[in-house]
């Protein structure tokens, strides 16, 4: 016995080893180089970089927009969000299941393609909605402008909004009903239950959320690039960019020094919302599974089904219905209507190789990605969840901090670090894009597997290692068969972000390695609105599918 | 205070039958359990006592109020009915300390501070919290968290106490304690109680009488002794306590059993073919005379008993013996046994 032992723990060890030795390389490497070049210039301490940056009032424009931006959405995105869990989750509401697949597939949907359809929709000129407006209520001029402030809040918000929606919404769903009943033949209304119960309870929910949305809105590029640039409000990530683009060293290190805020600002609120608010998560003792009691919304019931059908229209089907009339349509100066659509802008765009190419590159880029976080991730969740190794939370706490830190962060530490510092000349290659995707949506597969593997008890794997079994037969033959469900979730949740990944690929890519997600933006700079509506359609179509094959291979599970 | 009166009461989820035809008069002051299996509808019909469900047809009525009857499309929310409740996850809320947890119902009612934090304080000391008012639940047993619960579903002296369960979560010796606890506090307040539970134990501890409950049917309501020394049926027999199944045939004045061979002296009201039920702990077994004669298969030493496997004819028979059977037989042993208290019910 002892002889055979010691070499399947080394195949185990070996293994999970080198998967963490990876995540050293890749995250911590990187992310700590980009803070040591921030800050020690000629080998020490100096701030100067900081003091350059910071002053000059455009940087510090960028900064205060980006926070105010952040702020207002988040705020829009909570009070959006937590009366649509709550209708969905906790009343008789018609159409629940519809709605509620409606509001996470949002998710799914990357947010540049939301604002190139408010583009369309919002344009001062040509916009459909001001058009429509214009002409029937005869208006002098067009009633919004989406290359605004307000514009930017409200492409950022609806698709952000997700985020806090997903959240609260399963906050709702863990919770113990009973608490909600006892509040009741305590003798409180439904509404005063919601105000005394439900939402105190929800509250580190709501700011998990929120904070969710923060990170995420201050850390967007696309939104922010397409929607402020014209109206010259620019936010911390399109200065980093601009700085990156102008390619000196000089460029470079402002940008350094401008992500270094970022990336602390956005890592910081991540570690308040685990740490800080981590300790309050409510724990409540579940009884049998009641069926929750659903709140009658009586005479209230059309009028708030009218209202969140509104929202989803608004924020769902109006801008995929824009996109996908635009990618139709013969002549954008002519109004909609079935002699003017046409399939030509499609099939010219799709024997286009210098669109073809691209939406490849993106696919194998995305593929490389998935499945590589995945292997990754199977080795990173077992050490998390069944070994007993000192220090088995740090590689998935890495994995997270991947996921925190703002895509335009990461994709700039692996720049300075990979371009032949460290004997590694990764610039232009496919290969630092695919070490980009994997740093930033590892996580989701860690989470999902480590959530199935904490399902499976130790005692399935022990009892194949005593029928005899070596860890790689066991591996095999008891938890793969268990878990693969997750894994090939965990493939899906790493695919979709990666195939239409923006914020670092603009910054990553090369001549010979443009992905869709850049070729996009570029379409949409350069005014292509039409082919730009061909891509979009293209990247939902894709990302329907991939949701699709999601929801089956995990059953319901997992589907965003 | 307060009786409840439940009439034809149903309750269909879909096409399936949870609560069928529930007919009960519980008076004031009673102590009453609802008992059955899992899923035989008592905690629906506990729901919808409280107000958390509907019922499909029929009425009920709390004091003189009625607070749900289908065709008239009466229904009185949850929070207008009055009650205690307290449910089987505790449901104390997390973000309120003790105090705040059972002075809730008082703040709802908006009782002035002083008469609120006498009667909150009143209400913790019935359940011996009093030093505990300033604690959060979370550092809180869960005995504790229970009390809490039990405070909050007093405080506003309810005329009637709804419990779901409330000690399944809790440990063995603890819930025993809290038995006692709940019944004493019942006594002294004279509160009416409807006290849903599948632990027979529990039922027959507490209960007034106890409602036995089969697939959304009541099989009988009765006080705990008659339902456990003569249940109306076989459901009952074989829902409370341990049992023997025996098929016989009922005659004047006695039961004859084909498969055993014999007969025995008992009081039957009927004639024909009848299935017959006795508990093991009314079998008494002797070396030397009883009806019917049988071979010890093994026994096993419980404490307080003996339990014993014996076979007669082809049909093995459960005994208990409270005696000194383990020292005095052995496997295989030949022995008597003959029956105390029977039960026969008609096929």
């Amino acid at each position: 016995m002892g002889k055979k032992w010691l070499p399947q723990w080394d195949t185990k060890w070996m293994l999970i080893l080198t998967a963490v030795a990876s995540l050293v390389v890749f995250v911590v490497l990187p992310m700590l180089y980009l803070v040591y070049k921030s800050f020690i210039i000629n080998g020490t301490l100096d701030i100067h970089h900081y003091q350059t940056v910071y002053s000059k009032v455009v940087n510090w424009n960028a900064l205060s927009n980006t926070l105010k931006i952040s702020l207002y959405s988040t705020i829009l995105a909570v009070v959006i969000s937590f009366p649509l869990a709550w209708l969905i989750g906790r009343t008789d509401l018609p159409w629940k299941g519809f709605f509620r697949t409606l509001f996470v597939a949002t998710y799914m949907i990357p947010p540049y393609v939301g604002a190139i359809a408010w583009i369309q929709l919002l344009n001062p000129r040509v916009g459909y909605v001001n058009k429509f407006l214009v002409e029937n209520l005869h208006l002098a001029e067009a009633p919004f402008n989406i290359y605004s402030m307000t514009g930017m809040v409200w492409c950022l918000t609806l698709f952000y909004a997700p985020f806090a929606f997903i959240t609260i919404s399963r906050a709702m769903e863990k919770m113990d009903p009973t608490l909600e009943e006892a509040s009741r033949v305590s003798g409180a209304s439904p509404l005063r239950t919601l105000w005394n119960v439900t939402i105190p309870l929800m509250y580190p929910s709501i700011l998990a959320g929120g904070i969710l949305v923060f990170i995420g809105v201050a850390s967007a590029f696309g939104t922010p690039s397409i929607v402020g640039m014209p109206a010259n409000i620019e936010v911390l990530t399109t200065r980093i960019v601009t700085y990156i683009y102008m390619g000196d060293t000089k460029g470079i290190q402002e940008a350094t020094a401008l992500a270094v805020s970022l990336m602390l600002a956005a890592n910081g609120l991540l570690y308040l919302s685990m740490f800080g608010l981590g300790k309050k998560e409510y724990v409540t003792i579940g009884g049998k599974s009641t069926r929750p009691n659903l709140v009658e919304l009586g005479k209230w019931k059309w009028p708030a089904f009218s209202i969140v059908m509104g929202y989803g229209a608004i924020s769902v089907f109006l801008p995929i219905g824009s996109v996908l009339v635009t990618s139709l349509i013969k002549s954008m100066s002519r109004p909609v209507t079935w002699d003017n659509l046409t399939l030509a802008t499609w099939k010219a765009a799709l024997e286009n190789t210098q669109y073809t190419e691209p939406l490849m590159n993106s696919f194998i880029l995305a593929i490389a990605a998935a499945t590589i976080a995945t292997i990754i991730g199977i080795f990173i969740a077992y050490l998390l969840m069944k070994t007993k190794a000192k220090g088995r939370k740090i590689p998935d706490a890495l994995a997270t901090l991947g996921g925190a830190t703002p895509g335009i962060v990461i994709a700039l530490a692996l720049i300075i670090t990979f371009s032949g510092n460290f004997g590694l000349n990764l610039y232009s290659t496919m290969t630092i894009l695919v070490v980009g995707y994997i740093v930033k949506y590892l996580t989701m597969s860690v989470r999902t597997i480590s959530a199935s593997l904490s399902q499976v008890h130790p005692s399935l794997e022990e009892a194949a290692l005593n029928s005899g079994a070596s860890w790689l037969q066991s591996l095999r033959d008891i938890m793969w068969p268990l878990i693969r469900p997750s894994v090939v979730a965990g493939w899906f949740l790493v695919f979709m972000p990666s195939f239409y990944e923006l914020t670092m690929s603009i910054i990553l890519y090369g001549s010979q390695t443009k992905t869709i997600g850049v070729l996009l933006y570029e379409l949409q700079t350069y005014a292509d609105p039409q082919d730009a509506s061909v891509l979009a359609v293209i990247i939902l179509l894709i990302v329907l599918v991939g949701n699709l094959a999601l929801r089956k291979v995990s059953r319901g599970q997992i589907g965003i | 205070m307060a009786d409840v009166k439940i009439t034809s009461v149903t309750k269909k989820f879909g096409d399936v039958f949870a609560v069928n035809n529930f007919n009960a008069l519980i008076k004031d002051g009673e102590f009453v359990s609802i008992l059955g299996p899992s899923g035989c509808g008592k905690t629906t019909m506990l729901r919808m006592i409280a107000g958390f469900e509907r019922a499909t047809e029929g009425e009920i009525a709390i004091g003189d109020q009625i607070v749900s009857k289908s065709d008239a499309g009466i229904f009185v929310p949850p929070e207008k009915r009055h009650i205690g409740m307290v449910f089987q996850s505790y449901a104390v809320w997390p973000h309120m300390n003790v105090f705040d947890n059972v002075a809730y119902p008082l703040k709802i009612q908006k009782v002035p501070a002083d008469k609120l934090k006498e009667r909150t304080e009143q209400a913790l000391d019935l359940v011996h919290l009093a030093e505990y008012a300033a604690r959060f639940p979370n550092q809180l047993s869960g005995g504790q968290q229970q009390r809490v619960a039990l405070a909050r579903a007093l405080v506003a002296e309810p005329g009637l106490l709804l419990l779901d369960e409330p000690l399944s979560n809790l440990d063995a010796k603890l819930r025993e304690s809290m038995r006692f606890e709940i019944k004493e506090l019942q006594k002294k307040l004279g509160i009416t109680v409807v006290y849903v539970t599948h632990d027979q134990a529990e039922a027959m501890a507490m209960s007034d009488r106890i409602i036995v409950m089969h697939k959304g049917v009541i099989q009988q309501v009765d006080e705990p002794i008659r339902v456990y020394e003569h249940p109306a049926n076989p459901i009952v027999a074989d829902f409370i306590g341990l049992v023997n199944f025996l098929e016989g045939e009922a005659a004047a004045g006695q039961i004859q059993f084909k498969a055993l061979g014999c007969g025995i002296p008992a009081n039957v009201s009927f004639e024909g073919p009848a299935r017959v039920a006795v508990r093991p702990e009314h079998i008494r077994i002797s070396k030397t005379d009883g009806y019917l004669r049988g071979k010890l298969v093994n026994k096993f030493y419980l404490g307080d008993s003996t339990d014993c496997r014996v076979l007669v004819g082809d049909t093995e028979l459960r005994v208990i013996d409270r005696g000194a059977a383990f020292a005095e037989y052995s496997d295989g042993e030949d022995v008597f046994l003959s029956f105390g208290h029977v039960m026969a019910f008609p096929k």
